[in-house]
């Protein structure tokens, strides 16, 4: 399904907390390709750098050394409010605590995006409702994040994520709070997103849940790419 | 930013206000504290003082005085004022003056078989002395002049007790006259009035305006103080040069009343600056604890905040949506501050304040000059929507700092420590 479209491209990423003697080096020299399309997951054990790779690549944060190419632009050079601009258009977020904005119901939380976006209410509507429906959300619309179950605000917010039709979606241990049963469920719709509007998916990741749906397995151990594999349930 | 997103950013700092609803509340009560007591302060103190310079104004020479320009200086029996019966006719004429009031007065020493006193004789008009001035109402014993006594006079209390007279009783005032002669002449008490000063109580007496130029022997124009009593004595001053400009003759001025009685100006003043202080003083703490719980509303959704700005939110837009929230509490705040300030004071109005502070009316004067104790609030809707406006100001001015954290917030630092 990936076609060659490179969206992210790594070279040499270096990242260090603190400097000197005590730095932490928490990634150290990283290659890695994102295609448009892909459905890839990162996986290795607590601290090997997971979470700072999907925020340098997500432009939440710096590499202190070597590049990162997001859809041609080398964040190097950009500015935070060009990289929040990016953000804001061209990725998607999703979170292991939801983080969905408490006073907001279901349907505002989705549209948020596309408001920042400036994107009209006709179109707003109409994207916000298709995806509801397509995502199980029907009739969750006008609830706030509290009343709904952990799994139902996933949902929302894997729809706010994916709304605005990204470039890329992040996803940081989103399976963490949920049992292993609506973790299912929500693979099962983002894999469904990925075929349908060829989104593409970049997951860290404990849970072999996730792996088992990924369809690229990137493995780090201290802050290196130990291996990157083709996983077995290819489609 | 679209006009949408404006709204949805106003719309999420309404929503996000009630999040918390007790803290809400606390500010809210802050901000009504903040306001409703100033508020409540100045209309009771700005009421009193107002009514002190009524009270004044109608006793003594009006809020504006026309006199001879070296009277100030010193009030000398031979300084006096021509021409008035022309300029008082003009006067009645002009919409901003309620009252005017001619006034003779003479220095001189009043004598008894007990003893001489240092007294000053005010020579008015009794009819217009009984609409205009308090102390008409102020007789506690005998009656007040009418425009036929000739040659009697009302007398303060204690300067009855001083000289040991009572009703009836005749006593001899001797005094320069213009020409600086000394003269003589016979009064005869018809009244003793109280009004609670000192001053006026021990040393003033009035008699008829005719026998008082007679005795300065002042011509039919001719007088010591014409007074003018104003609809608004707040705004005199373009009146005073006004009246200087157009009919001030030779020696004459027109002076406002913070120049005639500079003692109570300056009282009031000082009262002023007093309670202005205190109520900065009560602001601040009040802005304090205001400042604490926005601070803490702000830092205790960093983490949410974080996660907007993860998805792409622009710290301006952050910062719009925590300036709204306090534009929002002083919004609601201010204006039911103001209404609780103005409402405590109109539910103590008519309330004789030494029924709290004890003690007797006499004690409570000004400048020598005794105060009403009753309450009478002023409201004043310029100065109450000043203080609004200025709490709301200050209000506004903490959400600064934690709008300056926004710019502090790391994204990554915030969502790991989830
Ligand atoms: N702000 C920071 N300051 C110092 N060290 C940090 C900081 N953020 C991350 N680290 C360190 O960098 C390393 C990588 O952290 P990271 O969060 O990327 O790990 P991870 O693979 O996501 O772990 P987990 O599976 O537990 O989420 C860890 O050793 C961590 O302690
Ligand atoms: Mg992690």
């Amino acid at each position: 399904m990936n076609s060659n479209q490179e969206i992210v491209s790594l070279k040499n990423v270096v990242k260090n907390y603190g400097s000197g003697q005590v730095a932490i080096k928490a990634l150290q020299d990283i290659d890695l390709k994102i295609y448009k399309g892909d459905f890839s997951v990162m996986m290795g054990p607590s601290g090997c750098g997971k979470s700072t790779l999907l925020n340098i690549i997500g432009g939440l944060d710096r590499v202190t050394s070597g590049s990162v190419i997001f859809n041609g632009k080398d964040f190097n050079l950009l500015t935070n409010k060009e990289l929040s601009l990016i953000r804001r258009n061209e990725i998607g977020f999703v979170f292991q605590n939801y983080n969905l904005l408490p006073v907001l119901t279901a349907y505002e939380n989705a549209e948020y995006v596309l408001m920042l976006q400036n994107i009209p209410i006709s179109q707003r509507k109409e994207k916000v409702m298709n995806l509801f429906k397509e995502m199980d959300l029907e009739g969750l619309e006008n609830r706030l994040p509290r009343e709904l179950s952990g799994g139902q605000q996933q949902r929302v917010a894997i729809a706010r994520a994916v709304v605005s039709n990204p470039l890329l979606v992040l996803a940081d241990e989103i399976t963490a709070n949920v049992d292993s049963k609506t973790a299912q469920s929500l693979l099962t719709l983002m894999e469904k997103l990925n075929k349908t509007n060829n989104t593409t998916f970049l997951f860290s990741t404990h849970d072999p849940i996730v792996k088992n749906f990924a369809r690229k397995v990137i493995l780090l151990k201290d802050g290196l790419i130990d291996k990157e594999e083709q996983a077995s349930k290819n489609i | 930013m679209s006009a949408k997103l404006l709204l949805l950013i106003i719309k999420i700092s309404w929503l996000s206000l009630w999040r918390n609803k007790r803290r809400t509340f606390i500010s809210l009560f802050s901000i009504i504290i903040g306001t409703g007591i100033p508020i409540f302060f100045v209309c009771i103190a700005w009421g009193f003082y107002a009514g002190l310079i009524d009270d004044v104004a109608r006793l003594m020479s009006g809020h504006i005085t026309y006199e001879h320009k070296d009277y100030r200086n010193s009030p000398s029996n031979d300084l006096w004022v021509g021409d008035t019966i022309k300029i008082n006719n003009t006067l009645t004429n002009n919409d901003n003056i309620l009252f005017t009031k001619q006034i003779v007065n003479l220095q001189g020493v009043a004598h008894t078989a007990k003893g001489s006193v240092g007294i000053s004789l005010m020579g008015i008009e009794p009819k217009k002395e009984i609409a205009i001035s308090f102390l008409p109402e102020n007789i506690i014993e005998g009656k007040y002049l009418s425009k036929v006594d000739e040659r009697l006079v009302v007398v303060g209390e204690k300067l009855a007790k001083n000289l040991n007279i009572a009703i009836g009783k005749k006593f001899v005032f001797t005094t320069n006259d213009i020409k600086g002669e000394l003269t003589e002449e016979l009064f005869r008490v018809k009244g003793i009035f109280k009004t609670g000063s000192k001053e006026i109580d021990g040393h003033l007496i009035q008699s008829n305006i005719a026998i008082a130029r007679k005795v300065a022997g002042l011509s039919n124009d001719e007088i010591s103080q014409l007074g003018i009593i104003v609809k608004n004595p707040d705004e005199h001053e373009v009146l005073i040069d006004e009246l200087q400009k157009s009919l001030a003759k030779n020696n004459g001025i027109f002076l406002s009343w913070q120049k005639i009685m500079p003692d109570v100006a300056t009282t009031i003043r000082m009262d002023r600056t007093a309670i202005t202080f205190f109520m900065i003083m009560l602001v601040v703490i009040v802005l304090f604890t205001m400042f604490s719980t926005i601070l803490m509303s702000t830092l205790e959704r960093k983490r949410e905040f974080a996660s907007l700005l993860a998805i792409g939110t622009q710290q301006i837009e952050l910062k719009v949506q925590i300036f709204f929230e306090t534009i929002f509490f002083g919004l609601i705040g201010c204006p039911l501050g103001a209404l609780v300030g103005v409402g405590v004071a109109k539910w103590t109005e008519g309330y004789d304040m030494l029924n709290v502070v004890g003690g007797k009316s006499e004690d409570m004067s000004v400048g020598g000059f005794g105060m009403d104790t009753v309450i009478t609030p002023l409201f004043s809707a310029p100065l109450i929507m000043q203080i609004c406006f200025f709490f709301f100001l200050a209000v506004q001015l903490l959400s600064f700092f934690p709008i300056h954290l926004i710019s502090k917030i790391s994204i990554t630092d915030e969502l790991r420590s989830a």
